[in-house]
């Protein structure tokens, strides 16, 4: 009985919490231009799907910003991911002051706020500035900070006599790298992986100081760019409709991920 | 032995280094230069020039303002976020299959961009949408300045709440469960129970989830650029709407100032509440 109670309560507050706003998003971008602005939950009475979402392909910069969110989405995920394994597993292991200073300053990085306008004051020094290079590097470089230190935590946590023994085995240290450190954090770096591609994808802040122009504008800039086009009024069939095109991939990511990120984060993969 | 050559770990680490010194940690030193300095669009030299940039921005009332408004935003989101996270959390802390379609469930929000979760609630708050409809009103939700602040802060909170909530039942699942059965051998209620074992444990996880909810509000822009604009007046006018205008109309080094008082403001928050929150997990 009491469970009943509380999974009638949960239903309930799921309908408005999650049910509703996506259906809204959904039901709208179907419809004609003034049949959406009156913003109703209903069925369309006449259906807009072709012409809605061909205005998005068509005008709406949505294939540009695709491409541009991919071209900028793996080269950071994959950069923060390795980079960050290889620097938490010397983190982890060395003695050396000097690198414990440096893991200090990696941990300060994931508390305080980037700095936006100096950082586009740098990358003009550096020509990089406007374009995906100096958005990739700057990302990467803010968001290393999370991944080494929850990597650190796991490094720290396991004893290292698996990787002496590699050693006097005669492996590398590439190949402890690869055959011991990569699976042992697995967890901890598929979680982090995944919290970082809904991050980077969905980011709007640093997109729209350090990207210029459309031809480089990521799906959230081109969103932004879309609406504000019509400012008083919007043409709220074509944003929805671009907001279900921006969202999709990364549904479909968590789609296949959902398991292991809900079973990785409920586990405490972050915890170390 | 090869892995105890101490030189040997610094290739490991320095292209990780190297990357969080230039792209983060050179421009927050740069910021603290620039936040006192004489930058603009008509004057591209940058010189030294105290407070100025402070004082321009308090006489043009802009800056107690977006302080007070980042403030207020950064509490209501906290609250908002962990009221409903740590209630939803403690419903469906037990792992079973109706227990993972709904944290799956709750979960999407996470996934919709905060741009996109600002236009979604402009929708169903507007003075004719759904939520209008269905409490038969007709307010603006955004449009007016005693609701338009908790309603924003409202929607990061929406967006955030299904990672929050993970990570409470990571915190709650981390309980030894036999602590709980001694203690209802003992006969404490649910509501003892909750209040004298499991909140007290849950202090890393609390720890965590109210420092990252704090700090990334702090610095609050994208869903106000959605929704508001910083309006009505300038009662959503956050620190960071308010440096992207400063930017764009040229003044760099009142922007820098702007940026720099987030800093602050992140400091000031953090530094005590890390500290308070960790004593009280080791004496609670």
């Amino acid at each position: 009985m009491r469970a009943v109670l509380k999974y009638t309560a949960l239903t309930l507050f799921a309908i408005p919490w999650v049910l509703v706003p996506i259906w809204l998003v959904v039901v709208n971008s179907f419809k004609p231009a003034g049949e959406a602005a009156e913003l109703g939950l209903g069925l369309p009475r006449t259906w807009a799907i072709a012409e809605n979402y061909g205005i998005v392909l068509d005008r709406g910069g949505y294939l540009t910003g695709l491409v541009n969110s991919l071209k900028v989405t793996v080269p950071i995920v994959v950069a923060v991911v390795f980079l960050g394994a290889a620097a938490a597993w010397a983190f982890g292991r060395s003695r050396s002051r000097w690198l414990q200073a440096a893991y200090f300053v990696m941990g300060l990085s994931i508390l305080l706020p980037p700095s936006i306008i100096p950082t586009v004051y740098l990358l003009r020094a550096l020509s990089l500035d406007g374009g995906s290079l100096g958005y990739v590097l700057t990302m990467t470089g803010c968001r290393l900070g999370v991944v080494i230190f929850l990597a650190t935590g796991f490094v720290r946590a396991f004893p290292r006599d698996l990787e002496d023994a590699a050693a006097i085995d005669g492996a590398s240290r590439a190949q402890v790298f690869v055959r011991i450190l990569l699976p042992l954090l697995r967890p901890v770096l598929f979680v982090g992986g995944v919290i970082l591609i809904i991050n980077v994808w969905n980011d709007f802040f640093f997109a729209l100081f350090l990207l210029q122009g459309s031809a480089n504008a990521t799906l959230p800039l081109s969103l932004f760019q879309f609406a504000s086009g019509t400012l008083q009024s919007l043409n709220w069939n074509l944003v929805f409709a671009h907001v279900l095109l921006t969202t999709l991939p990364l549904v479909a990511v968590y789609v296949v991920a959902q398991k292991r990120v809900l079973a990785g984060l409920t586990e405490g993969a972050l915890k170390g | 032995m090869v892995m105890r050559n101490r030189a040997a770990w610094l290739p490991w680490a320095l292209p990780a280094i190297v990357l969080v010194m230039v792209f983060f940690v050179a421009p927050f030193l740069l910021n603290v230069r620039f936040a006192f300095s004489s930058w603009t669009s008509f004057r591209a030299e940058i010189t030294w020039n105290g407070l100025e940039n402070v004082r321009t921005l308090i006489d043009q009332d802009l800056l107690a303002n977006a302080v007070t408004v980042t403030v207020l935003y950064a509490i209501l989101c906290m609250a908002i976020q962990n009221t409903v996270s740590l209630s939803l959390a403690l419903a469906l802390q037990r792992t079973s299959g109706i227990n993972t379609v709904f944290r799956s469930a709750f979960f999407l929000p996470t996934l919709i961009s905060p741009l996109a979760a600002g236009y979604i609630w402009r929708g169903l708050l507007a003075p004719e949408g759904a939520v209008n409809s269905f409490l038969g009103i007709e307010w603006a939700w955004l449009g007016e300045p005693s609701t338009a602040l908790v309603v924003v802060a409202f929607i990061d909170a929406w967006k955030w709440s299904g990672l929050i909530t993970l990570v409470y039942i990571a915190g709650l699942n981390s309980i030894p469960k036999s602590l709980l059965e001694s203690a209802t051998v003992d006969g404490a209620g649910p509501w003892t129970r909750f209040r004298r074992v499991v909140f007290p444990l849950l202090a890393p996880a609390l720890t965590f989830n109210v420092a990252v909810t704090l700090v990334g509000a702090l610095s609050a822009y994208d869903v106000i650029a959605a929704t508001t604009g910083g309006g009505p007046g300038d009662h959503t006018r956050a620190l960071n709407v308010v440096m992207r205008q400063q930017w764009g109309q040229g003044f760099f080094g009142s922007a820098s100032a702007l940026g720099f008082t987030v800093t602050l403001l992140v400091i000031a928050t953090a530094v005590p509440l890390v500290w308070w929150l960790r004593r009280r997990e080791v004496t609670g």
